[in-house]
């Protein structure tokens, strides 16, 4: 340690070096944040443009104006967004549950099968899933549930094999002490009622994360809505429905209706997610980890 | 006391020990692969142990069993409901009645079918009252595969029931003559709320992950050694047969056997390994750095800044893809704001051209991927003890030191699994390279190979290409999929050798 | 109200690693036995047989004459109270203590009743409609008493309920807890790991050790008659000092002779030792620090030793001396009987003797460990 002045001056050298990097890390994160934030500006703006309907070079519209909003309703568009929003709705719905009794049962049951489960599933998880997709497709197509009645066959899809997908909310279940299970078992409850009244009414975090991000997963889904919905247009989802709009022939008379639907798509859900957004961080940080 | 390795490697120059940890981690590979293997061996061995300890169970069941135990060799379910178990009688009895009367009427025809897959494919026949040549239809390959594996599965299922109904009647034997009750109907239906409420909540996720996960695999793994495609479509053109691992060698062959499929194969998987390397690394060590920005003291805002941040991960991201994908065309936004500038006069080649396609994927990747890791990392960041970080400071470690010797070290070993995740993951990521570049630009050379393979396709991507290709080679599709499996499970046998084990989760409880 | 009994209990993990070996007991109705050890002894796992939570290995568990092996904790009319309570955080103190008695359907004025009783004689009607991450952790281990007294069950199971509170706190809930087993008048089964706790509430304590019953006896049984070295050095704070030496005969009359000295074993002990034919030879040698006193310098039969540490506990001094083989012995001396000066000059490298009565020693195998009177 130094005496005096000396401290003093390396004091006051500390501050300033931290002041500069400080302000050089302000001037990153504004620059990133200006960067993340672009494209979505882009994309508002140019869905207002009234004067072309074509990919521009440019962003700013020459005249501005709700044209393209409008022209969605001529469109397939409305259709596709029912079908997405439909498929969500009962998608956050059934996947929560069958995710939820999954991850609970692994996290505190013991049974003969477990470790060779969780095993197999591990494995069964490196397979690509798209590799599923044909022989589903002709099984769904006899049953009816592809193309235009492509809807149901995407929900089934979705759930049925959603249980393989516990990492997080048994990350989270394994925080919950054993002790509190315990203690309900010898106050008298059953295992059932032990989850039903003591366990689920704690888990709120992470219901709310697994049900947003049931919900939010078919929006954004493209392969199997694509494969699933084949030739047909009545059956695709937003995703595979807007980028059908962005192909070589049809770009030219949709790019701006493409940003007008984007735009729509994007706000509900991200609404959504901002508001549910600590629970989304909350699993994130909780349980994604420890997987 | 030391030993004497344990002394030379504290001996060893600093520069040195990086590089000694190093070469005991490869050498440490082939051992793993050794013990991986041997586990394999063991577990064989351990599978066929059981089964001869079954059998020979089952002949002491026999042999011990009185009447009811005997007859319910032949009448499952016997047993149990003579004992008083009804419930679990007619349950077994159900599934011997089921399975008889199945492979009395359709299951032998299905399996007999198995080997051949069809004998009688499309026909043309002449038909009177039309007057012209009319094509029938008879086998069908498909439908033989599909319900010849049903078929098999089945038996399995029967086998283990049937072995469950064995050892219950022996069980139920011994409990009976040493004098202890036998569970009744009552208890098995009051046990699914209660001890076997396991039962109750796996019933409905395991079925849905056997019919939509499991069967399809091996189905698809089977379909790999037959040659269905488009034009062999297994009933209406043609029947499809087993061509045993043709189509393997086709696509992984050596030195002057190679042909298109197996070149494509070659450049596309290495640029998959490169691709989901890049990718990974650069959005984790980004994204900490990132976050340990956000994090350091003195920094105002943190929650906005985060606000901002995340707030891209609520879009969906086929959106963002999508616009990013025509922001960077010839014609788009970058390329006019750069030219209005006055920066380049032609456009920039960012997809049109493999190597700025490969890089501008990366970059693009970084924009879509940073958010959510910076989140995870914010996460870890503020579980680090404090404390570590001020020993630390008085112990006079400079900011980098602090950084390299207790930042990284504790996120590299919380978030292995995580990365390794992660990794395969981005092997696998379809939408980031389908969306923003349908895997172009063409590579010419691959255009033998099925699907308009192109420079930046991944094997998940060629494989969708192959699937809904004109030809629908479904076969090579499997066969795809198959290496890609083999691929990602190495990578992730020998990453999970260099990782400690962090497999113990009761100690975590 | 019932006697539980168990039978040859053993407890076997999938790993084969043998938690309870063989495990013999018989609690009476309304005993207040404590299982006590150090940690891994296999207290715990026991417990949680009793109560169900742990499957049985081998053996029976008997409670009120009833086998309850194959019995649902629900089933088996017991309570237990945990080491970290186990509150159920979402409920209100009055929810978490009503929910036993609202799963067995009793009418809401019925449950009111029951749980107003409890609360008030814990003394923690104030905090009923509190959450528990309101509480302390003092009124959270009540709420969690409580809540199994209501159940009016048959045997009440503690898992080292006061392991998690501060030293002062325990010291009060030790007295609560006695005065709890006074009124609720039902079988306590008790878990802990601290032997002061067992001593203070136990009418029997069973001292156990890698899964192996160590002893079972009242307080006063297991301190003055330790079966086996592990028991004598487990019961008593500090720790009964262990003295390798030799047991001889010398003129119808046995001696010690520990560190060079040469003491007398008097008394009933001497009687004792001939009774049981015990042989001369090597022996252990255990005599309780408070047991100790000093002896005069001019004793020839004691044992010289020099003070390294001497530790004030405020009514006694704890010396910590060293015998000339440089083993360490721990001497308790009541200060009330030293002068000043005396006290003063019983620091380091100070020599002194000490000796001890026949009554105060204890005898064990070198080998075998057992107690050579006492143990069988």
């Amino acid at each position: 340690m130094s005496s005096g002045p000396t401290l003093e001056k390396r004091h006051m050298g500390m501050t300033a070096a931290n002041r500069l990097s400080n302000t050089v890390i302000y001037i990153i994160l504004i620059v990133m944040s200006i960067i993340w934030l672009a494209p979505f500006v882009f994309i508002v703006m140019q869905s207002f443009r009234v004067e072309s309907t074509w990919m521009t070079g440019y962003v700013m519209p020459q005249k501005w104006g709700f044209d393209n909003y409008i022209a969605l309703g001529k469109t397939d568009f409305w259709h596709w967004y029912t079908n997405t929003f439909i498929i969500a709705l009962f998608t956050a719905a059934l996947q929560t549950v069958i995710v939820l009794c999954m991850s609970y049962t692994l996290s505190r049951f013991r049974f003969k099968m477990r470790q060779p489960l969780m095993k197999f599933m591990l494995i069964l998880g490196l397979f690509p899933g798209m590799l599923t997709m044909i022989i589903l497709y002709r099984v769904l197509k006899d049953l009816g549930m592809t193309q235009d009645n492509a809807v149901p066959g995407l929900i089934l899809v979705y759930i049925a094999s959603s249980g393989m997908g516990y990492y997080v909310s048994k990350g989270f279940f394994d925080t919950v002490p054993k002790a509190l299970d315990e203690a309900a078992r010898i106050d008298g409850a059953t295992r059932a009622q032990v989850l039903w009244k003591i366990i689920l009414p704690m888990a709120k975090p992470i219901v709310i994360y697994t049900i947003l991000t049931a919900f939010m997963g078919p929006w954004g889904d493209f392969v199997f809505a694509r494969y699933i919905s084949m030739n047909s247009t009545a059956g695709m989802n937003v995703a595979v429905g807007l980028q059908s709009w962005l192909t070589l022939d049809q770009i030219n008379s949709r790019y701006t209706m493409f940003c007008a639907g984007g735009v729509i798509v994007a706000i509900p859900v991200t609404i959504l997610f901002m508001c549910l957004q600590r629970y989304y961080v909350e699993g994130v940080t909780g349980g994604a980890v420890k997987g | 006391m030391l030993s004497e390795r344990e002394i030379n490697y504290l001996r060893m120059p600093r520069w040195q020990k990086p590089f000694w940890r190093l070469g005991q981690g490869l050498a440490a590979i082939p051992k793993g692969f050794g013990r991986f293997f041997a586990g394999i061996g063991r577990g064989i061995a351990g599978f066929f142990k059981g089964v001869g300890e079954n059998i020979a169970d089952i002949g002491r069941t026999f042999k011990n069993g009185n009447a009811v135990t005997k007859g319910s060799f032949v009448v499952m379910g016997l047993a149990n409901m003579c004992r008083g178990q009804f419930l679990r009688g007619l349950l077994f009895l159900l599934m011997e009645a089921v399975f008889i009367v199945y492979m009395i009427t359709t299951g032998g025809y299905w399996l007999s079918m198995l080997p051949s897959l069809g004998l009688v494919g499309p026909q043309e026949e002449y038909d009177l009252i039309l007057d012209t040549y009319v094509t029938t239809y008879h086998d069908n390959s498909f439908k033989i595969l599909l319900y010849g594996v049903l078929t098999i599965f089945f038996i399995i299922a029967f086998i283990v029931t049937w072995r469950m109904n064995v050892k219950q009647a022996k069980i139920s034997q011994e409990m009976i003559e040493s004098g202890h009750r036998l569970k009744s109907s009552g208890d098995d239906l009051r046990s699914l709320v209660d001890e076997g409420f396991y039962k109750t909540l796996l019933a409905l996720p395991l079925t849905g992950i056997l019919i939509f996960t499991v069967m399809p695999i091996v189905f698809m793994i089977l379909v790999a050694f037959t040659n269905y495609d488009g034009t062999h479509d297994g009933y209406f053109n043609s029947l499809f047969h087993w061509v045993g691992m043709e189509n393997f060698n086709q696509v992984i062959t050596w030195g002057s056997g190679s042909t298109v499929y197996s070149a494509t194969f070659g450049e596309v998987l290495t640029w998959t390994l490169i691709w989901a390397f890049f990718a990974t690394f650069t959005n984790y060590f980004l994204g900490i750095f990132v976050a340990m920005m956000i994090n350091k003291k003195g920094i105002r805002f943190k929650k906005g800044f985060r606000t901002i941040l995340v707030m891209t991960i609520a879009i969906p991201q086929f959106i963002s893809l999508l616009y990013v994908s025509k922001m960077f065309a010839k014609n788009g936004i970058v390329n006019g704001f750069l030219m209005d500038m006055g920066w380049i006069t032609t456009a920039l080649p960012f997809w049109e051209q493999a190597n700025w396609a490969r890089i501008t994927i990366i970059l693009v990747n970084i924009w879509i991927g940073i958010p959510y890791l910076m989140l995870v990392a914010t996460g870890i960041l503020m579980n680090i003890p404090a404390d570590l970080y001020e020993s630390a400071r008085i112990d006079g470690a400079s900011p980098w030191k602090q950084f390299s010797k207790i930042t990284l070290p504790y996120m590299l070993f919380i978030t292995g699994p995580y990365l390794l995740t992660q990794f395969t993951g981005n092997m696998n990521n379809f939408n980031v390279i389908y969306l923003l570049t349908t895997g172009g630009p063409t590579n010419p050379a691959a255009s033998g190979a099925s699907g308009a393979v192109g420079y930046t396709d991944l094997l998940v991507t060629w494989l969708f290409k192959i699937t809904t290709g004109a030809e629908s080679k479904y076969y090579m599709a499997s066969v795809v999929g198959i290496l890609i499996f083999i691929v990602v499970a190495i990578i992730t046998l020998i990453v999970y050798n260099f990782l400690p084990s962090i497999k113990n989760e009761e100690d975590f409880q | 109200m019932a006697s539980v009994k168990l039978t040859n209990v053993v407890k076997i993990y999938d790993n084969n690693v043998t938690a309870v070996h063989d495990f013999n007991l018989d609690i009476k109705d309304k005993e207040f036995v404590v299982f006590v050890g150090p940690s891994g002894c296999g207290k715990s796992t026991t417990l949680r047989m009793i109560a169900g939570l742990e499957e049985i290995s081998g053996g029976t568990v008997e409670i009120d004459g009833e086998v309850v092996n194959d019995l649902q904790p629900k089933d088996r009319n017991i309570a237990m109270v945990f080491q970290n309570y186990a509150l159920y955080p979402h409920m209100t103190v009055y929810d978490n203590i009503a929910f036993s008695l609202r799963l067995q359907k009793m009418p809401e004025d019925e449950i009111y009743e029951k749980v107003t009783q409890a609360a008030e004689i814990l003394g923690i009607t104030e905090y009923l409609m509190r959450k528990p991450r309101a509480l302390s952790g003092g009124q959270r281990q009540r709420v969690a008493i409580g809540r199994a007294m209501v159940r009016n069950s048959k045997v009440f199971l503690m898992d080292e309920p006061l392991s998690n509170l501060d030293a002062k706190l325990r010291n009060q809930m030790r007295a609560e807890i006695i005065l709890l087993r006074q009124r609720l008048d039902t079988t306590f089964i008790y878990v802990t790991h601290d032997q002061t706790e067992a001593m203070t509430l136990g009418d029997r304590i069973v001292i156990m050790k890698d899964g192996y019953i160590m002893q079972v006896g009242t307080p006063e049984e297991v301190f003055d008659r330790p079966d086996n070295l592990f028991v004598a050095e487990f019961i008593g704070a500090p720790k009964m000092n262990i003295m390798k030496t030799k047991l001889v005969e010398e003129g119808g009359e046995f001696y010690v002779t520990p560190f060079g000295s040469k003491i007398k074993v008097d008394g009933e002990k001497g009687r004792l030792l001939k009774e049981k034919g015990v042989k001369p030879g090597e022996v252990l040698l255990g005599v309780r620090p408070e047991h100790m006193v000093l002896a005069d310098a001019a004793d020839a039969g004691a044992i010289s030793a020099k003070v390294e540490v001497n530790e004030m506990m405020g009514s006694e001094l704890h010396l910590h001396v060293f015998t000339e083989d440089g083993t360490r012995l721990i001497v308790r001396i009541p200060t009330i009987g030293l002068t000043h000066e005396q006290r003063e000059s019983l620091v380091n490298g100070h020599e002194l003797k000490v000796s001890f009565e026949g009554k105060v020693m204890h005898f064990f195998d070198p080998e075998t460990e057992k107690n050579l009177l006492y143990g069988e």
